[in-house]
């Protein structure tokens, strides 16, 4: 059934709602507030932290909410949930998020970010830790 | 690849405050004041509730009993007899204790000589003629079951060297060489701190004692007495030529390298470490990396300056060098 | 009954007199001694301005330090907080520490002292009045741009211990260090000007008839407390010194690669840092000691065994200094010796613990919030002194030392022994001075705030300490289970904060300071500062036949202020006083005192502005401060030993004493003592200092100058203390006497000042420099101290000269001659010791 885009009453009214129905689909989908959470199977942000802060992940970043130094050799990670590129080079995908945790140089060869020493479970905690990161 | 991390983190472990590690004693020395602490103890909460009860009689009591607490008899009773009967058993306790505990070793004991630096700790392990063998750094190892001798200095002011399950603390003073036997009754990783205001980050000051079972030990020690293998892997042998390239050995010691630096600790095992950063931090490339890049970040006002030349590849190469040292 | 002095005791019995006094003599007293208005109000004297000035200076510095620990506890709270960066957090932690000791601890005790004393002794004033009002505006001045240091980044960062090589130059190279050392200088200053006061004030000017044994227990306190100064600051007031030295001028006391040592630092410190909590300690043990009797309405239980353990305290806590350094690696035998002593010094504590427990036992107690803060310091008194007992045993001190046990620790003695019953003081003896006594209300608030808040802050740090948080961090790894205790403590300093704003409100709303139409005597005390009082203390001053007057003899108050008793008015027509014998309070003369006067003043302000502009290193400005502080203390020195309008006065009833005394008799005598005992024990540091270093490195001393060299320099001494005894005995007598006497003051003085420049020539020429040894550095710091007292002489023998020429000084007006006498003796004395120490031990190099 197609919408005859017309000016007659009816058409017009229905084509107005139409438009405003997209878009606000449009703008509840992009946000303009919370991100949609990454779904990480069996990941637990709680686990994640603890992870962080035995690993020392601090070290090098500054990241909220983490008992530890405020490192400056990497970028703070502040908000990391909302960043668009992990390193500037990878697509910040939940997936690819915890490959990264554990071994940035296979996704970046010319990465400071040394491999750490995580288990996949472990990165994928600390991954979904991250994702908790929204700017104030 | 790695097994979790929660079985793997020995500094975790060793820095667990509960029970209360002056009150969970892992060696003679600590044992036995650890005894002597729960007698205190005990003895001062009986005084304390014996005050408490004459107070609250005084206050409260029945005519009788108040007329029994006035008056100048209490005070000799309760403040010159009780005291000085008390006391004096305490004193003779205490004094023994403290004679038992500042007992030299006999002269052949392994002997270990860790110098408190700012802040740091520089650990040298002596052989039978008093020469220094081996180096390290902000980690001790000792055999289990058996007494080793400390030998405590100071580089520049005045340290303390604690490692409350094992035994007292002993300060380190420039100009003075002090004594201290430490033994832990059973293979494990003890944690110990600087309990001597030190300026600057000194609340970031601490170290491990690892104890190993005997035989565990002289394997250990023939290993070191042995410099490490130089590197294999490609990326650590760049890291070892950017290590060699940017005058880390100005300040660092590696054993059958160039590096000869004394200002430092010594990194010829670092990789073995329990620790970076004096017991602060878990070992690790990661953390490796981000000392070397800016450990100001990390322990604020500490000597090591920032090296904020290396680019990515290179502070990897020198975080899997290190890593390998081992 | 025999007499200490000759005065006839039957002569008291005189009173209470019958006849009404003239009209117009209450006017007169009270004219003589009103105080200054508007800004004049600054150079006002009187004990009752002073003292409250005093207090509250020392209250506000309380509150200042105690803002800074509730910083701390918010940064402790979490691990790796990043409340207050590591160097923001050590310089908190060294002023907390600094403040609370130096500016509020000692300066509390002290101000209440100079408040209640005369009050307590039915004095009209403490001996030196302007003396107290110096050290008052000095510590105020100082102790203000000390604090402001904070706020430059400026404040010390080394521990309020500040121990070397840690605060030597190198390894504190600001001017931070510095500020604590010549910031801690005019509070030194202070401290001694107070003991001298308290001690002169305890000792000889008490209500006639007031022996040793009926002194209020608070006064006794105050004697000890102002002895223990005496002897124990010198040992601070010579570290400082030293530390200064060695960071401007590197002389190497303490730099073991030198053959100095950082343990000299440590004995230095403690041998005054131990009695100093004694210091604190004890009057507040007074305060205790004067409630509970009250609060109980019973005398105080054993009373001479508590005089006793006072006494015992002052003189065993000399004996236990290396209780601190028992993780220095000291040989178990002196290790076991101090243990010992330390236990020992329990002993006499819990004696007056359990006086006031047989007190309360004896009588009924009345509850109001000073009875509560009293009780309440008691039981905190003694938890901190049962781990103190723990603490005493070297084993148990191996793990607790330089842990948050000992901070527990002293915390428990400091507040139980100090702050509680300040608290409790300020309830009870509010009404005595303000129009309105505190609220009972509030103060019951406040009570339950601050205690409750007191052992939720501190009892949890006894086991922080033994889970191994040692003292001094700014901050704690997580995962070692110390948050848990940290918060606790945090929250427990929440409650101790809103306890005292509540006091602060309080404070506000009721207290209005006044002498006269005052509350009165809310408590039903009965001792003597309960009398009504004007700024002149007691309209009379009574004759004491008991310890709790006011209970003995219901009619006393109203015969005090009829004048029916001593001195009912100012018989010469100034501000006067009655000097008593020390041991049974006869009265020996009337002492002339001093009204408002801008000297002092003058002279505290430049005295403060000395050191400080020495610590920012305006040399020549601070020089020239110095300067002026001298000369302004000159010209208030010109003042005293000023003629009477008549050779006796009388007290009353026919009973007339001179106007003026000489000799050991005179207050002006046992101050110069009392200063010269300050002065040899600053020496006698001095000398340990030298045999100290000279122990550890027998090997870096070099021979000594010739003996010919000793023989001269001794001769010399002696030449100048004969002149200085000849100068007393010469201004006796008539004739030209009081010229030959200022003539042989000056001879004296040069003959000291030749001996003592042929001292240190003697020493260059050996070839022997400060900076190159401990030798160079001690044997140079004895002759600093020698050369800074000649200095004093020949200053003080121009001075004797002038006051000759101006006619100032007679055959029966000898005090100046006599003072400076015994001032040059003593220089001429320790000149001669100080030589025969550097040249004679340990002999050849």
């Amino acid at each position: 059934m197609g919408l005859k885009l017309g000016s007659s009453g009816a058409g017009a009214a229905v084509k107005r709602v139409t438009f405003l129905m997209s878009a606000g689909l449009a703008a509840a989908a992009c946000d303009g507030g919370a991100v949609q959470p990454r779904a990480l199977a069996n990941a637990e942000p709680a686990r994640g932290r603890a992870t962080i802060e035995q690993v020392g992940c601090a070290a090098c970043h500054h990241i909220p909410g983490v008992r530890g130094p405020k490192g400056r050799v990497g970028p703070p990670l502040e908000g990391f949930a909302e960043r668009a590129l992990i390193g500037g080079r990878v697509p910040n995908r939940p997936d690819l998020l915890a490959l990264w945790v554990r071994d940035a140089p296979a996704l970046v060869p010319g990465t400071g970010m040394p491999p750490m020493p995580l288990t996949e479970a472990e990165s994928r905690d600390v991954a979904a830790y991250l994702y908790t990161l929204n700017a104030r | 690849m790695w097994p979790p991390i929660s079985t793997r983190s020995t500094l975790a472990e060793a820095l667990r405050g509960w029970p209360a590690p002056a009150l969970d004693p892992g060696g003679p020395a600590a044992a036995a004041i650890a005894t002597l602490s729960w007698v205190l103890l005990a003895l001062t909460g009986l005084i304390l509730a014996i005050v408490l009860a004459a107070i609250a009689l005084a206050l409260l009591g029945r005519p009788a009993w108040r007329a029994w607490l006035s008056g100048e008899r209490l005070v000799w009773i309760g403040g010159v007899a009780l005291p000085i009967v008390v006391l004096t058993g305490l004193l003779i306790y205490g004094l023994t204790t403290t004679g038992r505990l500042a007992a030299a070793g006999p002269p052949g004991e392994m002997r270990v000589r860790v110098t408190g630096e700012m802040w740091w700790w520089r650990v040298a392990y002596l052989d039978a003629a008093g020469r220094e063998v081996i180096h390290d750094a902000n980690e001790v190892h000792i055999p289990a079951g058996r007494p080793v001798t400390f030998e405590l200095e100071a580089a520049d002011v005045i340290h303390s060297f604690w490692v409350p399950r094992l035994a007292g603390k002993l300060d380190m003073i420039p100009g003075r060489r002090n004594v201290l036997r430490l033994q832990a009754d059973a293979p494990g990783v003890y944690a110990g701190q600087c309990a001597e205001f030190c300026g600057g980050p000194h609340a970031l000051m601490g170290f491990l004692v690892v104890a190993h079972p005997p035989a565990e030990f002289e394997r250990w020690r023939a290993a070191r007495l042995r410099p490490p293998a130089p590197p294999s892997d490609p990326l650590a042998a760049r890291g070892a030529a950017v290590f060699a390239a940017s005058g880390c050995g100005a300040c660092h010691r590696i054993a059958g390298s160039a590096a000869n630096g004394l200002a430092g600790p010594d990194l010829t095992f670092v990789g073995a470490r329990r620790s970076l950063g004096a017991g602060i931090l878990p070992n690790n490339q990661g953390t490796l990396a981000g000392w070397v890049a800016d450990s100001q970040a990390i322990k604020p006002g500490n000597r090591m300056p920032p090296f904020r030349t290396f680019s990515g590849e290179e502070l990897r190469a020198l975080a899997a060098y290190l890593e390998g040292l081992r | 009954m025999t007499s200490e002095t000759g005065f006839d005791p039957k002569l008291l019995d005189r009173f209470p007199t019958r006849e009404r006094r003239p009209p117009g003599e209450l006017e007169e007293l009270e004219r003589v001694w009103r105080a200054p208005g508007g800004w004049r109000r600054l150079t006002v004297v009187n004990n009752n301005y002073v003292g409250l000035y005093y207090v509250g200076s020392a209250f506000l510095f309380f509150l200042l330090a105690g803002v800074l620990a509730l910083l701390m506890r918010v940064q402790l709270a979490a691990p790796l907080n990043g409340l207050l960066p590591q160097e923001v957090y050590n310089q908190v932690f060294t002023m907390h520490g600094t403040v609370m000791m130096f500016l509020f601890a000692v300066p509390a005790m002290e101000a209440l002292g100079v408040l209640l004393l005369p009050q307590m002794l039915a004095a009209r004033d403490l001996p030196f009045p302007r003396l107290s009002a110096y050290a008052f505006w000095a510590y105020l001045i100082g102790g203000l741009c000390f604090f402001a240091s904070i706020f430059f980044g400026l404040a010390p960062n080394g521990g309020w211990f500040m121990y070397p090589p840690l605060t030597s130059k190198i390894y504190s190279p600001g001017i931070n260090a510095d500020f604590w050392l010549l910031g801690i200088g005019f509070i030194e200053i202070s401290a001694i000007a107070g003991a001298i006061e308290i001690i002169v004030g305890v000792l000889k000017t008490r209500a006639p008839g007031m022996t040793l044994d009926k002194l209020p227990v608070f006064a006794w306190a105050m004697l000890v407390f102002a002895v223990m100064i005496v002897i124990g600051f010198p040992a601070v007031i010579l570290g400082t010194l030293l530390l200064e030295l060695e960071r401007a001028l590197d002389w190497p006391f303490f730099d073991a690669a030198r053959g100095g040592d950082p343990l000299l630092w440590q004995h230095l410190f403690w041998f005054f840092g131990h009695p100093e909590v004694y210091i604190i300690f004890l009057p507040a043990a007074g305060i205790t000691s004067m409630i509970i009797p009250t609060v109980a309405r019973a005398p105080l239980a054993a009373y001479r065994l508590v005089v006793l353990a006072i006494l015992a305290t002052g003189f065993i806590s000399f004996g236990v200094w290396v209780h601190h350094m028992f993780t220095t690696g000291l040989p178990v035998i002196s290790v076991g010796f101090f243990s010992a002593a330390s236990m020992a010094v329990s002993v006499p504590a819990g004696v007056q613990v359990f006086a006031w427990i047989a007190t309360m036992a004896s009588g009924r107690v009345r509850w109001s919030t000073a009875a509560l803060f009293a009780v309440g310091g008691i039981i905190t008194l003694t938890m901190g002194g049962l781990t103190g007992v723990m603490l005493a045993l070297v084993p148990f001190d191996w793990q607790a030392h330089d842990t948050y046990f000992v901070v527990a620790h002293l915390h428990y003695v400091l507040i139980g022994g100090m702050v509680l019953p300040l608290f409790a003081g300020f309830y009870y003896w509010t009404p005595m001075m303000s129009r309105r006594a505190l609220s009972e209300r509030l103060g019951r608030w406040v009570f339950g705030l601050f205690f409750t808040g007191m052992h939720v802050t501190f009892l949890p740090m006894h086991l922080t300490g033994l889970m191994g948080m040692p003292r001094r961090v700014y901050t704690y790894l997580p995962g070692r289970n110390w948050e848990w205790p940290n918060l606790v403590s945090t929250l427990g300093a929440v409650l101790i904060a809103a306890g005292v704003l509540i006091f602060l409100i309080d404070l506000a709303r009721n207290f209005r300071f006044a002498a006269e139409d005052n509350a009165g005597d809310v408590f039903g005390g009965g001792t003597l500062e309960w009398l009504p009082t004007g700024l002149y203390s007691t309209r009379s001053i009574p004759r004491v036949t008991s310890r709790y007057p006011l209970w003995d003899d219901p009619d006393l108050a109203q015969d005090v202020e009829a004048g029916r008793y001593l001195l009912p008015g100012a018989a010469t027509g100034v501000r006067e006083t009655i000097v008593t014998s020390p041991l049974r309070a006869e009265p020996q003369y009337l002492q002339r005192m001093p009204g408002p006067s801008v000297w002092h003043v003058l002279a505290a302000v430049f005295t403060a502005a000395a050191f400080l502009l020495l610590t920012v290193q305006l040399y020549w400005v601070g020089l020239a401060s110095g300067v002026l502080a001298v000369a302004f203390v000159l010209r208030w020195v010109w003042e005293t030993d000023w003629p009477m309008n008549a050779e006796t006065a009388e007290l009353g009833a026919g009973v007339r004493v001179p106007t003026y005394a000489t000799g050991p008799a005179s207050h002006g005598w046992w101050a110069m003592v009392v200063l010269l005992t300050v002065v040899g024990m600053i020496f006698l540091m001095a000398a340990f200092s030298y045999v100290f270093l000279w122990s550890r490195r027998p090997d870096l001393w070099i021979a000594p100058p010739p003996a010919a060299q000793l023989l001269a320099i001794v001769a010399g001494q002696a030449v100048a203390a004969g002149f200085a005894l000849a100068a007393a005995r010469l201004v006796r007598r008539g004739g030209a006497g009081r010229v030959l006497a200022a003539g042989a003051m000056i001879v004296s003085a040069l003959a000291g000042a030749a001996a003592w420049a042929l001292d240190i020539g003697g020493w260059r020429a050996a070839g022997l420099i400060p900076v190159a040894s401990g030798q160079g550095a001690t044997v140079y710091a004895l002759l600093s101290l020698q050369g800074l007292l000649t200095l004093v002489i020949l200053i003080m023998a121009g001075y004797v000269a002038v006051r000759v020429a101006r006619g100032l000084v007679s055959t029966d007006r000898t005090s100046t001659v006599d003072l400076v006498s015994l001032f040059a003796v003593y220089t001429a004395a320790q000149g001669g010791l100080a030589a025969l120490l550097a040249r004679l031990f340990p002999g050849g190099g």
